[in-house]
């Protein structure tokens, strides 16, 4: 009799089966998919870098090119949105794209020119992070902006040096 | 894919994964999403097996099983890998205990066993929700297009 009440049951539910992928399925609110990368708004602040666990994001520094690179790798990404929440810019959204499945590799790039130094020349980091950066800044301390760390380092005790000794 | 005729039939690999993709497989085996309407079933021995579902980011001690597994199913063959530690390494990708995902596989097959690499289709997700596993095994079908692709943007 038990089993007769099986049959009573699934004629009741009916069927259940999606018919995925020959018709579209919804995504749930808060779905983390794939995370989508504004080139224009990306200052090159490698942040997203850093936190990213499983390194799907890797920062390439071409010196010989004159540019920085951002190397995305969907095939190492677990889709935390670590990179969307730090991001300064918000130039990472977390879109609602799932259907990710590929062949061979699939690599997404962002390109930034580097700045460089304006005493010695060395490329320190993308002229898009210190525009954005000088941005933010006071008056005070914005006109050594442009200089590498080293420089800055070098011109700032020199400047500390000849102002104590204007002192004494 | 007509290589692989009408239905392929899938040998479940568990390489030392979370069992997080391994519930998703199940799931995507079970009435509400059905994958045995495109001929796909689950057998219990690689030699049976058309494709190969890989999970896990294959731990050093189940490499020379993964190895003889893969190595068992018959031509042509196909290795489907499910979830990012599968396909990159996940956040195992340099620990000492797993050797980092499908391509150092290949490399060490290519290296030790002589064995060339299967075509494979990567089904990234942490895990992979139900559909992308459907899309990942009909883009291996050819029912569907590969949507995500390589690209290089130079900004400013």
């Amino acid at each position: 009799m038990s089993r007769l009440s099986w049959v009573k049951t699934a004629l009741e539910v009916g069927v259940v089966t999606k018919k995925y992928p020959y018709e579209d399925v919804e995504v749930p609110e808060g779905f983390r998919g794939l995370p989508e990368f504004d080139a224009v708004k990306c200052i090159g602040c490698t942040s997203c870098a850093n936190v990213c666990t499983p390194d799907a994001i890797r920062v390439v520094e071409d010196v010989g090119s004159g540019v920085r690179r951002l190397e995305y790798r969907v095939g190492k990404c677990i889709f935390c949105g670590r990179c969307a929440e730090v991001c300064p810019v918000s130039a990472i959204t977390i879109s609602k794209e799932f259907e990710l499945a590929y062949k061979g590799e699939v690599v997404h790039v962002i390109e930034l020119r580097y700045a460089r130094c304006s005493v010695c020349g060395k490329p320190f980091t993308t002229s898009k992070h210190l525009t954005h950066v000088e941005g933010k800044l006071s008056e005070v301390i914005r006109e050594n902006v442009d200089l590498c760390p080293d420089c800055k380092r070098r011109v700032s005790i020199n400047s500390i040096i000849q102002s104590a000794g204007a002192v004494r | 894919m007509s290589l692989y005729g009408k239905s392929i039939w899938v040998f479940h690999l568990n390489t030392g994964s979370c069992n997080s993709c391994d519930i998703e497989i199940l799931d995507v085996l079970t009435p509400y999403h059905d994958v045995e309407r495109f001929g796909i079933k689950l057998v219990a021995s690689p030699r049976h097996a058309d494709a190969l579902l890989l999970t896990g980011p294959i731990t050093r001690e189940s490499l020379p099983k993964v190895a003889e597994a893969l190595m068992a199913v018959p031509e042509p063959k196909l290795v489907i890998a499910i979830g990012s530690c599968a396909c990159g390494g996940g956040i195992w990708y340099d620990t000492y205990s797993t050797i980092g995902g499908l391509d150092e596989l290949y490399r060490i097959l290519r290296e030790e066993y002589g064995v060339s690499e299967p075509p494979t289709v990567k089904v990234p997700g942490c895990p992979p929700k139900p559909e992308s596993i459907i899309y990942g095994v009909a883009l291996a079908l050819g029912i569907v297009r590969q949507k995500v692709a390589t690209a290089k943007v130079s900004a400013d």
